[in-house]
């Protein structure tokens, strides 16, 4: 029985070794690799996801806030900053079992190339379930949700993470 | 002494339990990948049949191929086996970001490249195995040389083609690219 729980536990709650970590988002850049470890290969297993290879890019995931709290649908929030270099980003909120999220919007994502930017190359994205001004990526009210960042074709792959900036996740107002 | 009898047997049943429960989760995790059903590579199975590149419908809210995917990007998938024989998978696709993945049966990214690194607009790889590759060294086909080689040890596997689509307007062309896409060549 505890060999069986923990092992299910284990595996349910997704990568567990060798994730990198960029102020509020994570990656596992070996997770679907051949030199992933048993407990990530286990997990891709199960969830059939199709992990990026380092020869395409890397995707890092945002569950919680700059304070620590997970991301929640009734409150609007403030991806703030600037990404590693890259030459194409997207950035798209899921639900909690990696589905999108509908809305009147008809939007899902954002990437780099369609988004207002200030004049220092920084940008911001109100993430919120209601309309907000500027760059807007709409959520549905759920429990939780995440965010997924894409860095496609960034020379992270290649393993250095020093000194790399990721935007902030600041929690505006929930209701 | 009679006291730390029933003790020492506790302690012991104690240990022996945590122990046996230690070698159940190794063997547990290590054995997932081996009896799931819902891996990558099963999950690909409901697009069609192999040796075929499918061209997914796009990711939108309530109606995704699969989870997680970015809906920022067109995917094809063709399932293939390297068991008859080398595989050439071509497509000639968009100048802007395309990448292309090769996963083995496990739904581990064993081989990836970008349109950059790739150094052109038209995909070309050659898959096979060191065994095939051997064989071929005697006498090799033109296509070696043209191609990017795709040397690893697959046996079943799939390959997934992702297309950057920056806005609706462009998707019925990412469509189109998708469909010159092919993988039922040999060398």
């Amino acid at each position: 029985m505890v060999g069986l729980s923990t092992a299910w536990f284990a595996v349910d709650r997704g990568y567990m070794f060798g994730s990198v970590s960029i102020g509020d988002w994570t990656a596992w850049p070996r997770a679907g690799t051949p030199d992933a470890d048993p407990y990530s290969l286990a997990w891709l297993a199960r969830s059939g996801e199709l992990p990026l290879g380092a020869g395409e890019g890397i995707a890092f995931t945002a569950q919680a806030d700059h304070d620590g709290e997970p991301l929640a649908g009734n409150c609007v929030y403030r991806v703030v900053g600037q990404t590693p270099a890259a030459r194409l980003w997207t950035l798209t909120a899921y639900d909690s079992d990696g589905h999108l999220m509908p809305n009147a919007a008809q939007r899902e994502a954002f990437h780099s190339q369609e988004i207002l930017r200030r004049s220092d190359g920084s940008f911001e994205i109100m993430v919120a379930a209601d309309v907000q001004p500027g760059n807007w990526l709409p959520i549905s009210r759920v429990d939780y949700f995440k965010l997924v960042l894409r860095l496609y074709d960034t020379p992270l792959t290649g393993g250095t993470f020093g000194g790399s900036t990721m935007p902030e996740v600041r929690r505006e107002q929930c209701r | 002494m009679r006291r730390t009898m029933p003790m020492r047997r506790t302690v012991f049943f104690v240990l022996g339990g945590l122990l046996l429960g230690g070698i159940i989760h190794i063997a547990t995790v290590v054995m997932v990948p081996y009896f799931a059903t819902d891996d990558a590579s099963t999950l690909m199975r409901q697009f069609g049949r192999a040796d075929v590149f499918h061209v997914l419908p796009p990711a939108e809210a309530g109606a995704e191929p699969l989870a997680n995917l970015d809906p920022k990007m067109l995917y094809a998938v063709c399932r293939f086996s390297l068991n008859d024989g080398p595989v050439r998978i071509t497509a000639s696709l968009p100048e802007d970001f395309w990448s292309v993945a090769i996963f083995d049966r496990r739904g581990r990214n064993v081989f990836s490249v970008n349109d950059r690194s790739a150094e052109r607009s038209a995909l070309d790889l050659a898959v096979l195995t060191p065994v095939q590759m051997a064989q071929l060294r005697q006498d090799p086909p033109a296509a070696l040389e043209t191609a990017i080689v795709v040397e690893l040890p697959l046996d079943s596997a799939f390959a997934l083609i992702r297309v950057f689509v920056a806005d609706a307007s462009l998707l019925p062309g990412a469509k189109a690219n998708l469909e010159t896409a092919d993988c039922s060549g040999t060398l």
